[in-house]
């Protein structure tokens, strides 16, 4: 009740400061315009360009066919073919961005309901926004086709069966046949038959990427900022003390773990905010817009399970700000260093492939990195929980660290 | 009277350096009691370990029969506490931040709202009470100040330095409001500061605090007795036993002693120790305590006269605590 009471001031005290506002609330919205390159799609042409894209077909097979007829009629694209030697010198110099091989095995692969694997190759300087729209456009068509090759390769396993066994005829009745249609549509959801495979050659390895920057920009700064109140905590802790009303608090008949809650609630409130207003423009805003948005997956209930952990780690950051930092410009020190600076490492625009090819084991000391990790899977990758308890994990053991290293090293004086 | 403080032995160290060195003192219930001392001398150290601020290294104290140690939540109820310094939140209104003060004790409601509306009727800042706090003068944020330790209705109330940047009509003020607390209300006060007159208007008793000790408790009457009639300092060429004996012997004077040389400053670190530091005055003073100064004074001019011997300063000073404290300590309580 007292810890509310304290909370309730604290929020009254945020709210009448109109640069702090600005700077939890506005800032990131900005940064989100700048980032998904709104600015740049709001100023250009109306009319949308069709993107040709250079395609290698080694296949050249009835399923090779009615993949590049699908893909000329989805919208936004034109194929056209080039040879193997031909297309792999234009990418190399960089005369044309990307190019899409189709395997050779791929009309027979289809057929015998064996997985095979498109590849898009783009060039290091290629649009990366664009790279990511031309894959969405060839995995959809790819997983139209998929489901169709895996209905008719089921249809045909049965019927080899039914030709081996005519005295079981009976048992191929409808139901018999949609169900294994249907099986068949929910394998290919999980594991589509054909996949679509990126690599940027001049890379070492060859490499999936996952996500474009403006997809990752949404979670990365609703991260980046989240953490960022981190700092707005340790400062409110700090005025207490500086004025002189922690002394107040500390002689009022409340104990000191009610104290702390009370200075850490706001934390988790102004962060869960944060996060509303965030994903309220970055994944609503921006599709309303017509932009480029990432969604909010498969399971919007683990995205806002794995925010309230955030939050939590947030806060606990905060205490550990504050009962390091002993002047205002170490505070200041520590929040730029800590919240900003590993920050942007762990990855606020910058898709998380990048950052383990080029950051390594290094960034997993980043409670940010894990933060962007979980949100990148639920909502760029669809993924679910279950493939994010790592991460969920990490977080909490950073935010029991940094609570625990708080408490040691706060001074109540 | 049954006291509502007592202190036995309260220490409070920081490392070797000891702020508070083992101070006693005991406050009856509806009494002033102040602390008298430079700044420096422990008041504040003490008033934050009586109110839960800081825990004492040693010693103990029971508030209205409450141990500090065992049973600082019932203490805490019975204190208010104002602190030295201006503890409000200065973007939000004085009503918000003596709401935020009642609730933090458990007021809620209308109790809340009638304590704050008591409370702002005391410092007398009803009409201004919506406005920021940052928008206020210095002497209308000391009395927020105050009002923001009375919300809850202590029994005993711990003012420290509440007058300090003060103009003299809210100064005026808050000292008619303590007085009014402690008679209408039968509120007990522990009231420091390092203004004597504040005190000796104030307070029935005192202890004079200094480096961490008491070195002298009574009523404010009683402490200036010491002095008798006030003190004469005078300055001569050269002073001995015998003239301090002669001296002494004269009528209306209590006592005349010789006043130690100044100590030389301690070194500020890094300082060369053989660099020749200024000698001051050279001359030697000597203090006389009078009974009567008025007729010490005339005495001791025309005995020196008799003797011929030339008089370099003359000084004579009330009795009053000021004066008790620089017989006390050979130091100003102010500078
Ligand atoms: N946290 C602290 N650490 C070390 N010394 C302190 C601390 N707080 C106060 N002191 C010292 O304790 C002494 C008494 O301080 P204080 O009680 O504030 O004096 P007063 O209130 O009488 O002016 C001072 O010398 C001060 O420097
Ligand atoms: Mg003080």
């Amino acid at each position: 009740m007292k810890s509310l009471s304290i909370a309730i001031k604290d929020l009254q005290i945020l709210f009448k400061d109109r640069g702090e506002v600005i700077q939890l609330f506005l800032l990131p919205l900005l940064f989100i315009i700048v980032f998904s390159g709104a600015l740049g799609a709001l100023g250009g042409d109306d009319e949308v360009e069709r993107l040709t894209l250079p395609v290698v077909d080694l296949d050249g097979g009835e399923a090779a066919q009615s993949l590049l007829a699908g893909l000329d009629t989805a919208g936004g694209l034109r194929t056209e073919l080039y040879e193997h030697a031909n297309a792999q010198a234009q990418l190399e110099a960089n005369d044309i961005n990307r190019m899409l091989v189709i395997p050779a095995d791929f009309t027979s692969g289809t057929e015998q309901g064996e997985q095979v694997e498109l590849t898009l190759i783009s060039h290091p300087n290629a649009d990366l926004q664009e790279t990511e729209a031309v894959r969405l456009v060839i995995a959809g068509v790819a997983g139209e086709l998929s489901l169709e090759s895996q209905i008719l390769a089921s249809l045909r396993q049965m019927g080899d069966m039914q030709a081996n066994a005519p005295e079981e005829y009976q048992i191929f009745t409808t139901d018999r046949v949609l169900a294994q249609a249907r099986s068949q549509f929910e394998l290919s959801q999980t594991r589509p038959l054909i996949e679509v495979i990126e690599t940027i050659p001049s890379k070492e390895g060859e490499r999936e990427i996952v996500q474009s920057i403006g997809l990752v920009a949404v979670s990365g700064i609703a991260v980046l900022f989240v953490f960022g109140t981190a700092q707005v905590t340790a400062r409110s802790i700090y005025d207490e003390k500086k004025v002189g009303s922690f002394r107040r608090l500390l002689a009022a008949p409340m104990s000191k773990s009610a104290l702390l809650s009370g200075k850490m609630l706001p934390n988790i409130i102004v962060g869960l905010i944060q996060f509303i207003v965030i994903f309220a423009f970055g994944v609503f805003g921006l599709k309303w817009l017509g932009l480029n948005a990432p969604s909010l997956g498969n399971e919007p209930l683990s995205v806002v399970l794995v925010c309230f952990v955030i939050c939590l780690c947030s806060t606990a950051f905060g205490i550990f700000i504050a009962a390091l930092a002993r002047t205002e410009n170490q505070i200041g020190g520590i929040a730029s260093l800590l919240v900003w600076g590993l920050g942007m490492i762990g990855g606020a625009f910058i898709p998380i492939a990048f950052l383990d090819q080029f950051l390594g084991p290094v960034v997993k000391v980043i409670p940010q990195y894990w933060a962007n990790r979980a949100l990148s899977s639920l909502m760029l990758r669809d993924l679910g929980l279950a493939d994010v308890t790592t991460e969920i994990a990490a977080l909490l053991g950073f935010t029991v660290l940094f609570f625990l290293i708080g408490l040691w090293r706060f001074d109540f004086d | 009277m049954p006291a509502i403080l007592e202190v036995e032995n309260l220490t409070k160290k920081y490392g070797d350096f000891e702020a508070v060195k083992g101070i006693s003192f005991s406050v009856e219930e509806g009494e002033v009691f102040g602390l008298l001392g430079p700044n420096g001398a422990g008041k504040t150290q003490t008033i934050s370990m009586l109110t839960g601020v800081i825990p004492p290294t040693s010693g103990s104290a029971r508030i209205a029969g409450h141990d500090i140690k065992s049973d600082m939540n019932e203490v805490k109820k019975i204190n208010g506490l104002v602190p030295q310094d201006l503890a409000l939140y200065p973007t939000l209104s004085a009503r918000a931040n003596l709401n935020f003060f009642g609730r933090i004790y458990g007021l809620g409601g209308n109790e809340l709202k009638e304590r704050v509306e008591d409370v702002l009727r005391i410092v007398a800042l009803t009409d201004r009470a919506d406005q920021k706090i940052d928008e206020y003068s210095g002497g209308m944020k000391r009395r927020v100040n105050i009002a923001a330790g009375l919300v809850h209705q202590p029994q005993l109330l711990f003012l420290d330095e509440p007058t300090v940047g003060v103009d003299p009509q809210s100064r005026n003020h808050i000292f008619e409001s303590v007085q009014r607390l402690n008679r209408e209300r039968g509120m007990s006060v522990v009231y420091t500061s390092h203004y004597m007159e504040e005190v000796e208007l104030l307070c029935n008793r005192v202890a004079i605090i200094d480096e961490g000790k008491i070195i002298a408790m009574d009523t404010v009457k009683n402490l200036i007795g010491i002095l008798g009639g006030g003190m004469i300092y005078i300055g001569l060429e050269e002073v001995d036993d015998a003239l301090l004996e002669q001296l002494t012997g004269l009528g209306g004077v209590k006592e005349a002693m010789l006043v130690p040389p100044p100590v030389a400053p301690p070194l500020a670190e890094g300082e060369d120790p053989e660099k020749e530091t200024e000698p001051v005055t050279s001359n030697p003073i000597v203090k006389i305590v009078a009974e009567n100064s008025q007729q010490a004074v005339v005495n001791v001019i025309s005995f020196l006269n008799d003797q011929d011997r030339p008089l370099t300063s003359l000084e004579i000073l009330e009795p009053n605590l000021e004066s008790v404290f620089l017989h006390l300590t050979g130091k100003k309580l102010r500078e």
